[in-house]
Formats: C-alpha cells, sequence, structure tokens
C-alpha cells in the first residue's frame, strides 16, 4: 500500500477576495474611459487616437476598456532577466519573489564615519558588488545619485556603468530621457555581446515613472517606447500616493495607480507586441505630518499584497513591489521592525520583484549596514514561508523510541536525526545574535549595526566577481563614457 | 473689537462659518487690516504652532488656509487698492526640465496660509521666465523646486539668468525638493534652503525678518 507525500502548505497572504480585486480592476477601467489621461506625447496619443481612443481638451484622451483588455492579452506572463554570464537568474512570473536594493537616494551613511553624507560613484560601485556578494540578494539598483559624475545630465550612464563593473547579477536601471537610455543600452550590448544577445538575454530592466495623477510627460513615453521597441524588460508605476498624487484611501490610489500602469502597458503593447512589462503601481502613504512618502508604512505592505492578489485573480502579470527599507534616519529598532514587516508581507504575499531594499529615511539614505541586515532578515523571512514539512522523517517517531531507549541520558540533539536534518529544519543565523551574554561581551558587545558594519566591510574587501570584468570590456566601456 | 470666534472657526477649518464670522466683523465695522492681522493671520500662527508641535496633520493645516483665503477672498473689496498689507510676495516655481509639482504646491498652499502672496509660475520654468517674474513683479522671495538630480542644474542656471539681467540682488532665493541639498544651495548661491513645506514657511518668516 502507497500513500501520496503530504503536500507542505506554504504560508500565504490574501488581503482582497476575488469581488474586491473586480471592483479595484473595474474603477481602474472607467478612470481611463471617462475620466482620461493627459498624454503629452505626440505620437503617442496620435498611435491611441487611431486604435479607438477619444480625444478631449487638448493633450487628454479617453480610453476604451477593450484596449487595456488587448494589451494585457498580449503582455508576456513571464519576465526572464539573466546575470551578465548569460544564465538564468529571476523568473519573473507566477509565486517567484527577487529581493534587491534601490535607486537615487542623496546621501548614503558612510560605512568609515557612519556619517550620512553625499552618494559619490563609489558608493554605487560598492552597493552593487555587496548584492553580488551577498545570497539573498538578486538584483542591483544605484542605492546613489553619485554627485562626482563628470556629467549631470548623463548621471544615470555612469551610475549604471558602475554597477555593470561591479556586479554579475541582473541591473535594475534608472534613465532620465531617450538620449542617455540609448547609452545605457549600448552599454549593455557591450556586456551582452550585441543587441540580438541582450534582447535574447536581458540582465537589465528599466524602471520609469508617469506622475499622478493621470499624467505622462514626452519624455517619459519616450523611455517607454524605447524600451518596447528593444524589449528591454520595464516597470512604470506612476507615485500613485495615497494623499499625494491619489486619493488617500487605498482602494483609490490602487485603482488610480493601475489606470496609469495599464495606459502605459497599452502604449507599450501596441509599440511592440508581446515586449515585457512588469506590472504595479507603487502605492504608498503621504506621510500626514511631514509630508514624505513613507518607505515604513503598514499601508505600501497592504496595497502591493492587494496586487499580488490581483495579478492572481485578473492581470496574470509579475508585479512590482518593494521591502526592506525604513523612514528611520539610523540603522536602529524602528528600521529593523519596518524592513523585516515589509519583507516577511512581500515574501507571504507572493510580491515578485522587490526593490528598495536597505533604505534609510523614505529613500533619501542608503546604507550597506542595512542592505547587509536585510539579507539576513530575508533568509529569515524564507524559512517562515517554506512552512512544515509533514512526513516520516519529519515526525521522528524512531528518532522518539531511540532517545526513550538512551534513558536518563537521552536528549535529541546527540541523536543521529538531528545531526542529519538541523541545517535544514532549522534556521541558523549569522547576524542576529543569539549567543550567551558573556560571549557577546567577549566579542566587543556590538549591536547589530556594527556587526552588520563589520560583515560589510569584510565581504567588500574579499568578495570578487565571478567572473570580474575583462580589462578590455572595461575599456570600451569607459571609451563610451568618454565621449558623453 | 475681539476676533476669538473668527480665529477658532479658521482653526477648525469651519469654511462657512469662518466667512459668517468675517462678514459678521465686517458688518460690526471693524477695519479689515485688523481682522486679516488679528483673525486670520493669528488663527494660522496658531495652526502653525500646532502643527509643529505634531497635534495638527498637514490635510487639517491645509483646510484652514483654505479657510483663512475664502475669508480673505471676502475683505479683499473693502480694502482700497494696493492698501492691503501681505507678509510679503513669493515667485515659485519648478524649474525647467521638471514637471514635478505636488511639493511646489503644498508649498504655496502653506505659504499663503501663512499670509504670504503667491506667484505660482508653474512647473518646467525657464530662467528667462523666473527673470522676467521677478522684474515685473518685484517679489521679496524667489522659490525653485526640483525633484530630479538631473533638473537641479536649472536651479543656478536661474540664479545666473538673474545675474545677468541684474536683479540677482533684488531677491532672496530659497530652494528645495528631494534631492536639494543644503550644501548645494550654498554651492550655487541660493541665499535659504528648506527641506520641507513647514520650514519654507520658518525660512521665509526668515528672511523678512532679516530684511
Amino acid at each position: 500500500m502507497h500513500s501520496l507525500p503530504i503536500p507542505t502548505f506554504q504560508p500565504r497572504l490574501k488581503v482582497l477576495s476575488r469581488e474586491q480585486a473586480l471592483a479595484i480592476h473595474t474603477a481602474a477601467l472607467e478612470i481611463l474611459e471617462k475620466t482620461g489621461i493627459k498624454m503629452e506625447h505626440e505620437g503617442a496619443r496620435a498611435m491611441l487616437v487611431d486604435a479607438g481612443a477619444r480625444p478631449f481638451e487638448g493633450d487628454w484622451i479617453r480610453i476604451p476598456a477593450y484596449m487595456a483588455e488587448e494589451a494585457l492579452k498580449t503582455a508576456p506572463r513571464q519576465i526572464a532577466l539573466y546575470d551578465q554570464n548569460g544564465k538564468k537568474a529571476m523568473a519573473l512570473a507566477d509565486e517567484n519573489f527577487y529581493f534587491g536594493t534601490g535607486s537615487d537616494t542623496t546621501f548614503t551613511l558612510d560605512l568609515e564615519s557612519g556619517e550620512r553624507r553625499q552618494c559619490v560613484l563609489a558608493d554605487t560601485g560598492r552597493f552593487a558588488r555587496l548584492i553580488d556578494g551577498l545570497d539573498n540578494m538578486s538584483f542591483a539598483m544605484s542605492m546613489s545619485n553619485p554627485q562626482d559624475v563628470p556629467k549631470i545630465e548623463f548621471i544615470y550612464v555612469y551610475a549604471f556603468a558602475e554597477m555593470v563593473k561591479n556586479t554579475n547579477k541582473p541591473i535594475v536601471f534608472i534613465a532620465d530621457r531617450r538620449q542617455d537610455m540609448a547609452k545605457i543600452h549600448e552599454i549593455a550590448c557591450l556586456v551582452a555581446g550585441g543587441e540580438e544577445a541582450l534582447r535574447r538575454k536581458p540582465f537589465l530592466l528599466n524602471y520609469s515613472e508617469a506622475i499622478s495623477p493621470l499624467r505622462f510627460p514626452a519624455h517619459v513615453v519616450d523611455r517607454l517606447i524605447f524600451c518596447a521597441e528593444k524589449e528591454i524588460p520595464i516597470c512604470l508605476p506612476s507615485g500613485s500616493n495615497a494623499g499625494g498624487g491619489a486619493p488617500v484611501t487605498l482602494a483609490g490610489a490602487m485603482a488610480l495607480g493601475i489606470a496609469e500602469n495599464l495606459m502605459g502597458l497599452i502604449i507599450h503593447q501596441m509599440t511592440r507586441k508581446g515586449a515585457p512589462f512588469l506590472f504595479g503601481p507603487n502605492v504608498s502613504v503621504l506621510d500626514m505630518k511631514s509630508t514624505v512618502v513613507s518607505y515604513g508604512c503598514p499601508e505600501w505592505s497592504l496595497t502591493q499584497a492587494a496586487l499580488a492578489d490581483m495579478r492572481d485573480e485578473i492581470y496574470g502579470l509579475p508585479i512590482w513591489s518593494f521591502a526592506g527599507a525604513t523612514d528611520s534616519k539610523a540603522v536602529d529598532a524602528q528600521a529593523g521592525a519596518e524592513a523585516m514587516l515589509s519583507i516577511v508581507t512581500a515574501m507571504l504575499s507572493r510580491c515578485n520583484l522587490i526593490h528598495d531594499v536597505g533604505y534609510l529615511e523614505y529613500g533619501n539614505t542608503s546604507s550597506l549596514e542595512m542592505v547587509t541586515i536585510a539579507d539576513e532578515l530575508i533568509a529569515a523571512a524564507l524559512h517562515l514561508t517554506k512552512g512544515i514539512p509533514v512526513n516520516d522523517e519529519t515526525l521522528a517517531l524512531e528518532a522518539l523510541d531511540r532517545v526513550k531507549g538512551a534513558g536518563s541520558r537521552g536528549i535529541f540533539l546527540t541523536d543521529d536525526h538531528t545531526f542529519d536534518h538541523f541545517q535544514e529544519a532549522l534556521f541558523l543565523p549569522e547576524l542576529m545574535d543569539r549567543s550567551r551574554y558573556d560571549a557577546w561581551m567577549a566579542e566587543g558587545g556590538k549591536d547589530l549595526y556594527r556587526r552588520a558594519n563589520d560583515k560589510a566591510r569584510e565581504l567588500l574587501a574579499s568578495h570578487r566577481l565571478d567572473p570580474e570584468m575583462a580589462p578590455e570590456l572595461a575599456k570600451e566601456i569607459d571609451q563610451l563614457l568618454g565621449k558623453l | 473689537m475681539d476676533f476669538t470666534a473668527l480665529s477658532e472657526t479658521i482653526i477648525k477649518g469651519n469654511m462657512d462659518g469662518a466667512v459668517k464670522e468675517t462678514q459678521k466683523a465686517l458688518d460690526a465695522g471693524s477695519d479689515p487690516q485688523q481682522i486679516l492681522d488679528q483673525g486670520l493671520i493669528a488663527a494660522m500662527d496658531v495652526v502653525g504652532e500646532k502643527f509643529s508641535q505634531g497635534t495638527m496633520f498637514v490635510p487639517q493645516m491645509l483646510r484652514s488656509a483654505k479657510t483663512m483665503q475664502a475669508c480673505v477672498a471676502l475683505l479683499k473689496p473693502q480694502f482700497q487698492a494696493g492698501t492691503v498689507s501681505s507678509k510679503g510676495k513669493i515667485i515659485m516655481g519648478t524649474v525647467k526640465g521638471d514637471l514635478h509639482d505636488i511639493g511646489k504646491n503644498l508649498v504655496a498652499m502653506m505659504l499663503e496660509g501663512a499670509g504670504f502672496t503667491i506667484v505660482d509660475l508653474g512647473v518646467d520654468v525657464a530662467p528667462e521666465a523666473f527673470v522676467k517674474a521677478v522684474a515685473d513683479e518685484a517679489p521679496q522671495i524667489l522659490g525653485m523646486s526640483a525633484l530630479l538630480s538631473t533638473t537641479m542644474p536649472s536651479m543656478k542656471a536661474t540664479i545666473e539668468a538673474l545675474k545677468q539681467a541684474g536683479h540677482r540682488d533684488k531677491v532672496k532665493i530659497m530652494i528645495g525638493g528631494a534631492p536639494v541639498t543644503s550644501q548645494f544651495a550654498k554651492e550655487i548661491g541660493a541665499d535659504r534652503y528648506a527641506p520641507d513645506a513647514g520650514s519654507a514657511v520658518s525660512e521665509a518668516k526668515g528672511v523678512l525678518a532679516a530684511g
């Protein structure tokens, strides 16, 4: 007599019913059909009007729902990102999740002095290299707005080049306009070995933003069209933050953000059917005292969990999300608490591409220590998310018999079952300190921030890329930068 | 004349009540400048204080500012042309190349609530447009905003354009926006840096107090 193994239930967070998901989707379609979008890109506007959109009041257009439904049909349900060695690294689809850093911080916490200072290009490199060396981080973003670039109008090109040189993992990049994006694409082609190779195995994804409410500036649409043409994966949230660019109530903020995302998707799929588009608005909240967009609030975790539900119920497209960030100015208890809340919930709701790990100060300051800590928080969350396998081996009745048989000296710690299983059965922390007090004091009584600082320094000093960039390629990239 | 009831309606953001109280004060023969100073602006000072103490939130403060504006609209016809005294005039805009205006609009509303007269030039404002507005409007302060690091150089370009046109010394320049820092403000020769809307108000007050 055989019986099937018992499948392991893996904990899953759901926050929307099917009715709620459909109602938000319907509201988003109504926004497109009735309220309309301010489409400031002439070419895109003409293309949309040709296809059935109705122009009104200058550059505004109203978009019939079927155009959104068509775009949803042609967009691919999986986006595969490769590493720079051409190996598949991220299969963005279904319930797969990948964590990485964020972009554009003005400041960083100095690894030596601990002081908050303005970012330089070397920081961009350091963050990319740290990401390369951390097991639970899947992709790199700049974590900086380096102030020491030779030409500010090409800041994103320098940042991209610095990342390419310091990690082999996939890169999520920012660009300002078509011109600098084309330069970034050129560098990526150099790395991948040509445009066709890059198209087949993209190692990069662009993050662009429309402006909530309802506004599509021409240069943003330029980037969207460029990415569609070149099949560079792109996401296009709009900053539909509750109480700022969008209604303060989360359902309304989501509906607006989704409407704007669908607008981007329509242009994208009309430009090139089947080009990869990562779905999802960023819906955080505007803090009602400071008016900052919060990165530690529970609401953002809630809206992206809701979006994951909408993905499952309606869209089927992989989604863009955030976690592991904080509004705190220091790597402190607030930072840890806020980062863990978003990491656990992003994982439990099966968000796909999860960025902003390691942000302090609502995304204004980056911290190598925070990234290092979050890497371990992700490992802990993963352990939780894997659930409890139940079978003869894990029920361990035989081990119990052995321990019972050993009499008064019986303890599981000495049993073979423990030796065989403890490494996968238990989460074995590295940074989270469980040592006895005296041992902790003997090691210098260091808090988590100091221990993370030690680990980040060690990794940056010892980690080597596999392989490091070939000198000829680095030279080609530098020549391209020199001609900007 | 006691303006306590009027002030309270402003602080609560009770628009209908505030307009009624303003009308009542006018009907009773109060001086419009007194209503403005002791009723409306005094109330907004309390609002500002409550906000900085954390007992009031931004939407409540903005409602108070809107309520105050409704009362000012009622007072305006009562002033002889040019006799209404505001705290000062501020020209504002998001710099060339930048289309983001949520932050700038918020700053404008808060400054208006604090009693300043605002001339809002909108977004993507070219240096020449700032120069022309300074020449035409003779403001005490010019406020510039940028959200993108790629548009921050437009702030410097605007200050250069003001120098070229010979207007730099006539106006104090205040800048802000997510990527903007106090160090950057110093580097480009701006007079003031405000990291958020609340501090924009106190910086603006500081400029005028300094004369």
